[in-house]
């Protein structure tokens, strides 16, 4: 098993190079295109493939608001176990996920948080759409340090806005 | 505002590598970092948030991963590749049996059968060709057969997911959402004939649960509803809304699903492939074969 592709060069890398080669027009195109919020979804996968879960290509993503809780809707299967990994690239922000029933009962049996991703696991009790809510937060203190750490001049100014992605597995 | 990502379009050989390095850091501080508990309950009627309309369509090995744990399926007989895919016209057609085929490329990963996925991957880049997008498809297609050769199933099961998200991201890239969406239509129309075949075959209602899928049957029935290309006044597109919206009736969400049920839902799900994937006995019997 394989995780799905995910992008080699993060945007900001791409970003410090067009900087130095006067591309900043074409650069911000690139930042646009590469979705670096599911490249964390997708990191935060890494060790459960090892323990045999298949992560799937489609994946969720966009833009939100920090504080603001985002709902997934999504079909499961009972005999199925599974994980959510959720992700977020901005300067500051973090992300957490939790998953429900169609009742709106928490069914996650496990979850965890760490710097830009989290992940919760799932075993359905039955065959049928469930919840996935997922929620930024943006510190704007965590913003600087991120930004002495990874300083790169002209980008990563929050504007009420940060990235999301979320994957999934199951085995 | 919700986007799709492009993640499919980058290098899979150097993931491996960073795979394994990140493998062993995580794995340490995930037991070490539990959260605190979700709320035990959320108002879905009430939700001060946003909910996300973009649906992700669940691929037949999802479901037949499930079926395996609960039965001994003979996937080998569940193998149905048809002579001509694709050879009806229509773009919106070519993209249902698009999804279709790779759909019969999961049922013959279960099978473990070489020879037919090989078959399969030729005819997928055929029709990605007819759809344009042979570049996309090529190299993918190359890694199911070479997989295929070395029996390496999780890599052709793998690949096949690839080949879909990659075919539905270049359609999304080209403005072509609504044939990226008949992608997953198709496939799940493969996927859900053939585990109903299974089931029919020795009825549980465990295993009937697993048709229990009213929100995907909606999502489908209003993305036809939606659609702007003539084709969904083809008598194929008219015939596949018509059945999705027979399968609504019996997939209630409420109800367990019976013994009838399964045979209609597989009933059904054959007569909508037959619109374009599948040669009915009917038509067969008229062109004399």
């Amino acid at each position: 098993m394989t995780l799905p592709h995910h992008p080699v060069f993060l945007p900001r890398t791409w970003l410090a190079v067009a900087v130095a080669l006067g591309l900043i027009p074409f650069a911000e195109k690139a930042f646009a295109f590469v979705n670096e919020a599911i490249s964390y979804a997708f990191e935060a996968a890494t060790p459960y493939v090892e323990q045999g879960f298949e992560v799937r290509e489609d994946t969720w993503s966009g833009e939100v608001e920090p504080g603001k809780p985002l709902l997934v809707r999504h079909q499961l299967f009972r005999g199925n176990e599974y994980w959510f990994w959720a992700g977020t690239s901005w300067p500051g922000a973090s992300v957490k996920v939790d998953i429900f029933d169609s009742e709106g009962n928490s069914v996650g049996l496990e979850s965890f948080v760490k710097g830009n991703f989290a992940g919760v696991r799932a075993l359905p009790e039955k065959t049928a759409t469930y919840f996935i809510r997922v929620i930024t937060e943006y510190d704007p203190e965590k913003a600087k340090k991120d930004a002495v750490n990874d300083p790169v001049e002209g980008v990563g100014e929050y504007e009420g806005m940060v990235d999301w992605g979320l994957v999934y597995g199951y085995r | 505002m919700i986007h799709r990502d492009f993640h499919a379009l980058f290098f899979r050989s150097v993931d491996r590598i960073a795979l394994v390095a990140a493998a062993f850091s995580l794995i340490g501080f995930v037991n070490a970092q539990d959260e605190p508990a979700a709320p035990e309950r959320i108002d879905l009627s009430n939700f001060p948030g946003e909910f996300v309309d973009q649906v992700v369509v669940p691929i037949p090995a999802e479901i037949f991963a499930v079926l395996d744990k609960l039965d001994e399926p003979e996937w080998s007989k569940g193998v149905e590749i048809p002579e001509n895919p694709g050879d009806k016209g229509e773009r919106a057609i070519l993209a249902l049996t698009f999804g279709s085929l790779v759909g019969e490329g999961f049922i013959a990963v279960q099978a473990e059968n070489a020879e037919d996925i090989e078959e399969i991957g030729k005819k997928v880049l055929a029709l990605s060709q007819a759809l344009g997008l042979a570049d996309a498809v090529q190299p993918h297609s190359l890694a199911i057969i070479e997989a295929s050769g070395k029996r390496d199933w999780e890599s052709v099961r793998d690949e096949l997911d690839s080949t879909q998200q990659t075919v539905r991201d270049t359609m999304d890239k080209l403005r072509d959402q609504e044939l990226s969406e008949l992608v997953s239509l198709g496939g799940w129309l493969r996927g859900t004939n053939v585990v109903t075949a299974f089931i029919r075959e020795s009825f549980r209602e465990d295993k009937a649960e697993l048709l229990n899928q009213p929100g995907l049957l909606i999502h489908f029935r209003e993305m036809l509803g939606k659609m702007k290309d003539p084709s969904k006044e083809t008598s194929q597109i008219r015939a596949i809304s018509t059945g999705l919206a027979r399968m609504e009736a019996i997939i209630t969400g409420d109800e367990v699903i019976s013994e009838e049920d399964i045979r209609e839902l597989n009933e059904i799900s054959r007569a909508m492939l037959e619109e374009y994937y599948f040669i009915s006995e009917e038509s067969r019997k008229d062109s004399g074969n």
